[in-house]
C-alpha cells in the first residue's frame, strides 16, 4: 500500500457527515484493495509513481481562481475551488426546473435519496473512485425536473491552485424527458492532485449533452470519471477533449439500464512532452435494443504515452444491441507510445458489435502533396493533424463550444511542432 | 510389428525396475524425487536432470495465472500422477465393441478407416501393418534428406548439443506457470531438425511418429529450421481422442533461422467433457516461435476440443523482414471454454504479421480471443493486420475479444478489427429455400465463415477440419 493511500484512508476516517455510511463502505473496500502495480490490469500501462510521491497537502489558500470565459456562451456555473464548493462564483439564479444544492443542505427526504444514489452508477472497482467517495468534502446534487429543457449549459469547474489536493463530486439527475447540457472542466495550476467524479442518472426519454475537458498539463495528477446510467429511450452525446499531464486518467462508464437507449461518445487526446493520458471507456449493455457508438482518436508526440481501453460488455438479456467502437491513433515521434485495448465481451447472440483500432503515422503521401503545393512540412503536419481531430470537433453539438476549443487545439499542434 | 511390441514390453519392465510400488504409473504427487525418477526412467544425462530440477524450483515459487476468461475448479497438482507408462496390451479394450458407441459414431462420420479407428480408440491391435510400413518408408526418405524427426527423449540422447542449445531458448523456463511445470515434468514430444537449405520432403505429422501413443500429457516439441530450410508440421488429428489425463500442459518451441520457413498446423479435438463440462481436458499450452532475418512462421489451428483451452501460439519477429502468421478457428459448444489467440512481437525492421481469428460459440460455451501486437522501437516500417470475427449460435453462449495493441514506433502500422454477429435469419432462409435442412445450412455458413483459415491448412486436413466442424455443431441448431 502506498503512503499516500494510507494517509488518504486516515483522512477519510476523520470525516463524519451525512454521507457517513457511504464513506465507511468506501474505506472498507479501500483497506482491502491492493495498491495497483504493473500487474494490475486496470493500471497496466499507467504507473502511479506520481501519486505515491505526492504527500497529502494542506488546504492551500486560494484567491483569484475563476473559471475561464467561453465567448458567446452563457452558462450556469458550478464552481469548486480546491475541492470546496464556491458559492460566490457559482450561479445563484437558476432557470426553472434546475436545482443545484450541496448534499449537506438537502432536506431529509432528498438527502436520503442522494445517499441511495451515491456511487450507484460509478463502479466500485475504481480505486480512486473509492478515494473520492471517502474524501469528497462538498458533494453537490444537480437535479433537472421532469420535462424541463434547460437551454443554458451547466458548467462544473474544478479549479486548483498549485500545491492543492482536491476531491470533487457531483451527482446529476435528469428527470423524465428532461434535456440538459453539462460541461465538466478541471483547471489546475502547477503541482496538484485531483480526483473529480460525476454520476449521471438519465431518466426515461431524457437527453444529455455532455462535455469533459481535461486540458490541464504539466505536473498535475488528474484522475476522474464520468458515469452515465441510461434509462428507457434516453439519449446521451458525450465529447471528451484531453491533453496529458504527469498522470491523467479518465474513466467513463455508460450503462444501458433501460431499453432503446442511445449513447454516443467522441473522445480525443493530444499529447506532447512527457505527458501521459489514459482513457478507460466501458459500456454495459444490460438491456435490449440499445445502441452505442464510440469514436476515439489520439495524436501522441514527443515522449508522451497514451493508453486507451475500450470495453463493450453485452449482457445476456441485451438482444438487438448495436455497438461500435473505433480507435485511431497517430504516433508523431520515435519516443512516443500508444497502448490500446478495445475489448468485446458478449453474451447475447442477436447483436451486432464491432471494434477497430489502428496505429500509424501521418500519411506520407498527404504530407508530400501539401509540400508540393508550397506548404512547409511543419505547417502541413499541423494541417493534417488538425484535420484528423477536427472531424470529431465538427460532431460537437454545441457550435459555440466547438469554436472555443478549436483554437486551443490548433495552438496545441503548433506547440508540438516547435520541438 | 515385433519391434513395437518389444519396445512396449521393455518399457513396462523398465518402469517396474525403478518403482517397486506401482509398476506402470507413478503415485500422485510432485516433488524433486518424482522428477529424478522421470529423468532416470528416461535415462537422461545429468544436465537434463539439472534443467528439470531448476524448472521445478522456479515453478514452485510461481502462482497460477488467473487472468484468462475461463473458470474451472482449482487444480491440485499433488493429486496428479506425473508419469504413466503406455498401457500394456492386456488393459486395453479387446475390440471396438468395448468402445464408447458415441466415439465410434464420430469416427464413422469422419470416414476414418477401421484400422485407424482401432488405433485411436486405444485398442490392442497386434497388426498395424499399414502404419508400420508407412513409418519405415517415411523414415528412410527423411534420413536421405538429413532431416531429424524423432521423439525428444531420443534427441536428448543422440543430439544433446542441439537440444542443449535450443531447449528453452524460445520459451524460457520461467515464462509462465504451465511452461515451467512442463519443463520440470515433460515426458515426451517431438524433435525436428531441418538442415541448411533443405526442404523437408514431406509433411511431418505426429500421427506417424512411432511412439505417438506414449507422449502423455506434458508434451514438449522443439523444431529447428536451419538457414533457408522449409518444413510443414502437423499436430494432432481430427478424430476425438480419449485421454486419461485431465491436465495437458504442452510446450512447443520453433526456431526459424535466416530465410527459413516453418508452418505449424494443429487440429485439437481432445475430449470436451459431458454436457455439464465434467471430465473434459484442460489444455494449457505454450507455443512460441522465433523468426530470424527473412524467416517466416505460420501457425494454423483448428480448436474444437478440450473443456478449457488456454493457448496463445506466438511469434517473436526478431530478424528484419521476418513474417509471422496466425490463422485460427476455435469452436466451443456445450460448456467448453476457450481463451486463445496469439502474440506478435515485432522487434526487427519491416517485420510483418497477419492474424485471422474466427471464433464460433454455441451452447453454453465461452470463446475468447486474447492477443497482443507489440511494435518495439526498432520495428521500423513494421506492419500488422488483425481480424477477429466471432459467430454466436444460440443465446446462452459468449464471445469475447481482448486484443492488446502496443506501438512504440511511428512508422509501424497496426490495424485491428473485430466483429461479432450471429448466423442471420436471411442467410438461413436463403439456404433452406434452396432445400438445405437447417443443420446443413448452419454448417455451410460456418464453413464459409472459416474459409480464410481452412485455406491455410494442408489439403486433407482442411477437408477433415470442415467435417469436424460440421459434426461438432450437430444439435446446436434450433
Amino acid at each position: 500500500m502506498s503512503e499516500w493511500l494510507t494517509g488518504a484512508i486516515a483522512r477519510g476516517q476523520g470525516i463524519s457527515d451525512w454521507l457517513a455510511p457511504k464513506r465507511a463502505q468506501a474505506l472498507e473496500l479501500l483497506s482491502q484493495t491492493a495498491w495497483p502495480t504493473r500487474r494490475t490490469e486496470a493500471w497496466r500501462y499507467t504507473p502511479l509513481r506520481s501519486v505515491e510521491r505526492s504527500i497529502a497537502k494542506d488546504q492551500v489558500q486560494t484567491t483569484g481562481l475563476s473559471p475561464v470565459d467561453i465567448a458567446d456562451l452563457h452558462m450556469t456555473e458550478l464552481v469548486f475551488v480546491n475541492g470546496r464548493f464556491d458559492v460566490q462564483q457559482s450561479s445563484s439564479e437558476l432557470p426553472t426546473g434546475l436545482s443545484i444544492v450541496l448534499g449537506s443542505e438537502l432536506n431529509n427526504a432528498d438527502q436520503a435519496l442522494a445517499i441511495e444514489q451515491f456511487s450507484s452508477i460509478k463502479p466500485s472497482r475504481h480505486l480512486f473512485g473509492l478515494v473520492n467517495d471517502a474524501l469528497a468534502s462538498d458533494v453537490v446534487v444537480v437535479a433537472i425536473a421532469a420535462g424541463a429543457d434547460i437551454e443554458k449549459p451547466i458548467r462544473i469547474s474544478s479549479l486548483l491552485s498549485s500545491g492543492a489536493e482536491a476531491h470533487t463530486r457531483v451527482q446529476v439527475k435528469l428527470g423524465d424527458g428532461a434535456k440538459a447540457t453539462v460541461i465538466e472542466d478541471v483547471q489546475a495550476q502547477g503541482d496538484t492532485l485531483s480526483t473529480a467524479f460525476v454520476e449521471y442518472d438519465i431518466a426515461d426519454n431524457a437527453r444529455l449533452e455532455h462535455y469533459r475537458f481535461a486540458l490541464q498539463t504539466n505536473t498535475n495528477v488528474a484522475i476522474g470519471g464520468s458515469h452515465f446510467n441510461l434509462n428507457n429511450k434516453s439519449k446521451m452525446h458525450s465529447t471528451i477533449v484531453a491533453f496529458g499531464s504527469d498522470l491523467s486518467r479518465l474513466d467513463t462508464d455508460i450503462i444501458h439500464a433501460g431499453e432503446f437507449a442511445d449513447a454516443k461518445l467522441n473522445a480525443m487526446y493530444l499529447l506532447d512532452g512527457k505527458e501521459l493520458f489514459d482513457l478507460h471507456a466501458t459500456v454495459e449493455h444490460a438491456m435490449p435494443n440499445g445502441t452505442t457508438e464510440e469514436n476515439v482518436r489520439g495524436i501522441v508526440a514527443d515522449r508522451a504515452r497514451a493508453v486507451f481501453n475500450g470495453r463493450i460488455h453485452i449482457h445476456r438479456d441485451a438482444q438487438k444491441t448495436l455497438a461500435e467502437l473505433n480507435n485511431r491513433n497517430l504516433l508523431m515521434s520515435d519516443k512516443a507510445e500508444i497502448n490500446t485495448k478495445p475489448e468485446l465481451e458478449i453474451y447475447a447472440d442477436d447483436v451486432k458489435c464491432a471494434h477497430g483500432a489502428t496505429i500509424a503515422e501521418i500519411d506520407k503521401q498527404a504530407l508530400y502533396y501539401l509540400q508540393t503545393r508550397g506548404v512547409s512540412r511543419s505547417k502541413a503536419q499541423v494541417m493534417l493533424n488538425f484535420g484528423f481531430i477536427n472531424e470529431l470537433i465538427d460532431l460537437m453539438p454545441n457550435a459555440a463550444l466547438a469554436e472555443w476549443v478549436r483554437p486551443i487545439i490548433r495552438e496545441r499542434f503548433a506547440q508540438m511542432e516547435v520541438k | 510389428m515385433t519391434e513395437q511390441i518389444d519396445k512396449a514390453l521393455a518399457r513396462e519392465y523398465e518402469a517396474g525396475f525403478v518403482s517397486d510400488v506401482e509398476s506402470e504409473t507413478f503415485l500422485p504427487g510432485l516433488d524433486e524425487d518424482v522428477i529424478r525418477r522421470i529423468s532416470a526412467m528416461k535415462d537422461e544425462p545429468e544436465w537434463m536432470l539439472e534443467w528439470r530440477l531448476n524448472a521445478f524450483r522456479i515453478w514452485s515459487e510461481m502462482e497460477e495465472p488467473t487472468w484468462a476468461h475461463v473458470h474451472y475448479p482449482e487444480i491440485d497438482f499433488q493429486s496428479i500422477s506425473y508419469y504413466s507408462a503406455p498401457k500394456s496390451m492386456k488393459d486395453k479394450p479387446k475390440s471396438l465393441d468395448e468402445v464408447d458407441p458415441e466415439l465410434l459414431r464420430t469416427y464413422e462420420k469422419l470416414g476414418i478407416p477401421l484400422i485407424e479407428q482401432q488405433m485411436l480408440a486405444g485398442i490392442a491391435v497386434d497388426a498395424v501393418f499399414d502404419s508400420v510400413s508407412v513409418v519405415t518408408t517415411f523414415r528412410e526418405k527423411l534420413s536421405e534428406a538429413g532431416v531429424i524427426f524423432c521423439p525428444i527423449s531420443e534427441a536428448i540422447q543422440r543430439y544433446p548439443d542441439l537440444v542443449k542449445k535450443y531447449l528453452g531458448s524460445v520459451v524460457p523456463t520461467k515464462d509462465n506457470y504451465y511452461a515451467a511445470l512442463n519443463c520440470a515434468v515433460f515426458t515426451d514430444g517431438s524433435f525436428v531438425f531441418i538442415p541448411k537449405n533443405t526442404r523437408c520432403p514431406m509433411e511431418l505429422s505426429t500421427y506417424f511418429r512411432i511412439n505417438e501413443q506414449n507422449t502423455g500429457q506434458f508434451e514438449r516439441t522443439l523444431i529447428i529450421a536451419e538457414e533457408g530450410s522449409h518444413v510443414s508440421y502437423l499436430e494432432g488429428c481430427t478424430a476425438p481422442q480419449r485421454d486419461e489425463n485431465q491436465l495437458h500442459a504442452a510446450v512447443v518451441e520453433l526456431v526459424a533461422m535466416d530465410n527459413a520457413e516453418i508452418k505449424y498446423s494443429t487440429v485439437q479435438n481432445w475430449y470436451p467433457g459431458d454436457e455439464n463440462g465434467k471430465g473434459g481436458i484442460y489444455n494449457f499450452v505454450t507455443k512460441r516461435g522465433i523468426c530470424h532475418t527473412n524467416a517466416k512462421i505460420s501457425w494454423t489451428q483448428v480448436e474444437t476440443g478440450s473443456s478449457v483451452t488456454w493457448k496463445y501460439p506466438s511469434c517473436i519477429l526478431k530478424g528484419d523482414n521476418s513474417i509471422g502468421e496466425f490463422y485460427s478457428v476455435a469452436l466451443t459448444r456445450g460448456r467448453q471454454q476457450a481463451d486463445t489467440g496469439t502474440k506478435m512481437i515485432h522487434l526487427g525492421k519491416n517485420t510483418r504479421s497477419t492474424i485471422i481469428s474466427k471464433g464460433i460459440s454455441a451452447g453454453k460455451s465461452n470463446n475468447s480471443y486474447r492477443g497482443l501486437v507489440r511494435m518495439n522501437p526498432g520495428a521500423q516500417g513494421a506492419r500488422n493486420f488483425t481480424q477477429c470475427d466471432s459467430l454466436l449460435i444460440g443465446d446462452q453462449c459468449g464471445a469475447h475479444t481482448f486484443p492488446y495493441v502496443e506501438s512504440r514506433n511511428p512508422s509501424a502500422i497496426v490495424e485491428h478489427e473485430a466483429t461479432t454477429s450471429k448466423v442471420s435469419d436471411e442467410q438461413m432462409f436463403l439456404c433452406q429455400q434452396r432445400g438445405l435442412d437447417p443443420e446443413k445450412a448452419v454448417s455451410m455458413i460456418v464453413n464459409g465463415f472459416c474459409k480464410e483459415v481452412f485455406k491455410e491448412l494442408p489439403m486433407e486436413f482442411a477437408v477433415e477440419a470442415g467435417k469436424l466442424l460440421e459434426i461438432s455443431l450437430e444439435g446446436s441448431v434450433g
